[in-house]
């Protein structure tokens, strides 16, 4: 033991700059605590304000770090490009998942800021980390932050129940997860899988003991991003809670999560050992059934709600080819998840606006609407063609991206799974296009048998957020570059 | 003489009731309970791997945050079932299925 303990201080002192938005939410997260205790009778929307102050203040100090790179907190603490972006990601959209959820739930809402500021904090942990400490840490805060907000508004059975379903299969996914790390520490004898000698543990590591190992860690992960056979909650999950909550369930934890496995995939893919060819096996086979499962599931739901957390699922495929093909450049991996979590925002604004109207989120209850409500559904249509991947809009660009990379992997390397991969997510889209469709098939070819619809209370600040995306959608899908320049 | 293999076989009988537990159990308390018990395998798993890590430590204090974090899971999945409790009246989880397919 060489290290002193002043010695161990001046690291830490010298790490808390690259620590500096995440000591704002902390810092925010007890603020807005107190605040809903003491002030929320007195001045109403004081714990909105204070959630909304600390998020600009953190977006403030992320974009003070976006030229610096560098390691913290004795390696735990990764500052690079690949986390500040995706940091900037989660933050906005954080802010965007804040007015949702203040305008939606005006009253008896001041904890579930809080909660959201330290879900935010987990995600932030786990896109700039490669410690498995850190890593587990992040991904419970997440899910126990989620757990509470899925839970927090439940008035009737559904939402109760989504929550129950949500916390019984987390935590049981947590727990395997767990017991996998213990055994790959056993393995390698480092936390750090970055590390030469974490790498080294598993090389010299018994086949079958490393298949269960790794097969126990990817169940953790799984469960965040849902992927398959780890999806099963996220329909449920979905449909029950609060609409404002799904938006965040299905965009906001799989930022963090994918940004963990693209860098736990870059640095176990790295070798030509066993464990490397599992893990490259794993992501190919999982893509491959996510997006079939997630796609052909979709076409036959009639809620909207349960629909699309099969359309996130679908997704999370592209996301994992995403991922598979991420090797040195990051910023196609970017680029599909900025579109998906405009898309995704933009989609279940919609919805909970159309929610609000027609008190149903099921398809049929749209029939007709498109001619009371042309604008919305326009918006809305475009928002489908985005997501389907039908140009010009910028989930076709995302789409092309994730595509022309594994082209380029196959070509290189001219194994039939990677070519079997890239059928497959062809094939999907093609599927998508059915159950999306049915959205403006709905609104504008069927009538309705009942006239009777009142202008309920509308949110005028949700909407405009949500045609500035849509927007967006158009914009860099037209002017793609624009993006890529920020980007790299 | 205790050695390593003793706690892994331990930890690895534990872990299995626990997911027994997590599978057959109908009732959603003894399911926490069986999650209960695969965290304390991983934590006895990492304590006893701990011992050759010389350097750092690493498995004692991951083992620390794990039970941390289990507790406040616990704890919020107890509130969760209260709740499901009031309007169930029942916490047999196959009891409850108003969301499905």
């Amino acid at each position: 033991m060489n290290i002193s303990i002043p010695n161990i201080l001046d690291q830490i002192i010298a790490s808390i700059p690259l620590f500096k938005p995440e000591l704002t939410l902390i810092i925010g997260f007890i603020v807005c605590i107190f605040t809903a205790l003491f002030m929320e009778k007195r001045w109403k929307n004081s714990t909105f304000t204070a959630c909304m102050v600390t998020l600009v203040f953190s977006l403030y100090y992320l974009v003070d770090q976006l030229s610096t790179t560098g390691t913290g907190f004795s390696g735990m603490w990764l500052v690079d490009m690949l986390s500040t972006y995706a940091r900037l990601v989660i933050i906005s959209s954080t802010l965007i998942i804040a007015i949702f959820l203040q305008q939606r739930h005006s009253k008896n809402n001041g904890d579930v800021y809080s909660i959201l500021l330290a879900a935010t904090l987990g995600m932030h942990v786990l896109s700039s980390t490669s410690h498995w400490l850190m890593a587990f840490i992040g991904i419970e805060m997440v899910s126990i932050a989620s757990y509470i907000l899925v839970g927090y508004f439940s008035q009737n059975k559904i939402q109760s129940e989504a929550a129950m379903k949500y916390v019984l299969f987390g935590s049981v996914c947590a727990a395997v997860m767990l017991y996998g790390l213990s055994l790959v520490y056993g393995l390698t004898g480092n936390l750090d899988f970055q590390s030469a000698e974490h790498l080294q543990g598993l090389m010299d590591a018994p086949e079958a003991v490393i298949t269960l190992a790794l097969l126990f860690v990817f169940a953790g992960i799984g469960f965040k991003l849902s992927f398959v056979p780890f999806h099963v909650w996220s329909p449920d999950v979905y449909q029950g809670a609060p609409t404002a909550i799904t938006a965040f369930l299905s965009t906001i934890p799989k930022i963090g999560a994918i940004i963990l496995f693209a860098r736990l995939y870059q640095s176990w893919s790295s070798t030509a050992f066993y464990f490397s060819e599992l893990s490259t096996w794993f992501i190919m086979v999982v893509a491959i059934v996510t997006m079939l499962v997630g796609n052909l599931a979709a076409l036959r739901q009639q809620d909207v709600k349960r629909m699309m957390a099969y359309s996130s699922i679908g997704h999370t495929g592209l996301l994992l080819m995403a991922v598979f093909a991420y090797q040195d450049a990051f910023s196609y991996l970017l680029f599909y998840i900025v579109a998906y979590v405009i898309m995704n925002l933009a989609t279940f604004i919609f919805i909970d606006q159309l929610e609000q109207q027609t008190e149903s989120t099921s398809l049929l209850s749209y029939a007709g609407m498109g001619k009371k409500m042309p604008m919305l559904f326009t918006a809305f249509t475009l928002v489908a063609v985005s997501l389907i991947g039908i140009p010009p809009t910028v989930g076709f660009v995302a789409k092309l991206m994730v595509f022309t990379s594994t082209f380029s992997v196959f070509q290189s390397s001219g194994n039939t799974g990677i070519l079997l991969l890239l059928v497959v997510g062809a094939l999907t889209s093609v599927i998508s296009l059915f159950f999306y469709f049915k959205i403006p098939l709905y609104a504008f070819l069927r009538d309705s048998g009942k006239e009777s619809y009142e202008r309920k209370r509308s949110s005028v600040v949700l909407l405009i957020i949500a045609y500035l995306l849509t927007a967006t959608i158009i914009l860099f899908g037209i002017f793609p570059n624009w993006m890529m320049l920020m980007l790299s | 003489m205790i050695t390593l293999t003793h706690f892994l076989v331990v930890s690895a009988c534990i872990f299995s009731i626990g997911l027994y537990a997590v599978l057959a159990k109908r009732n959603t308390i003894m399911i926490l309970v069986g999650i209960e018990l695969m965290i304390n395998a991983a934590i006895l798993n990492f304590v006893a791997f701990g011992k050759y890590d010389k350097i750092n430590y690493g498995g004692q204090v991951f083992a620390l945050f794990a039970i941390v974090l289990a507790a406040a899971a616990v704890a919020v999945g107890l509130a969760i079932i209260l709740n499901v409790y009031r309007h169930f009246k029942t916490i047999n989880p196959e009891n409850i299925h108003e969301l499905k397919d």
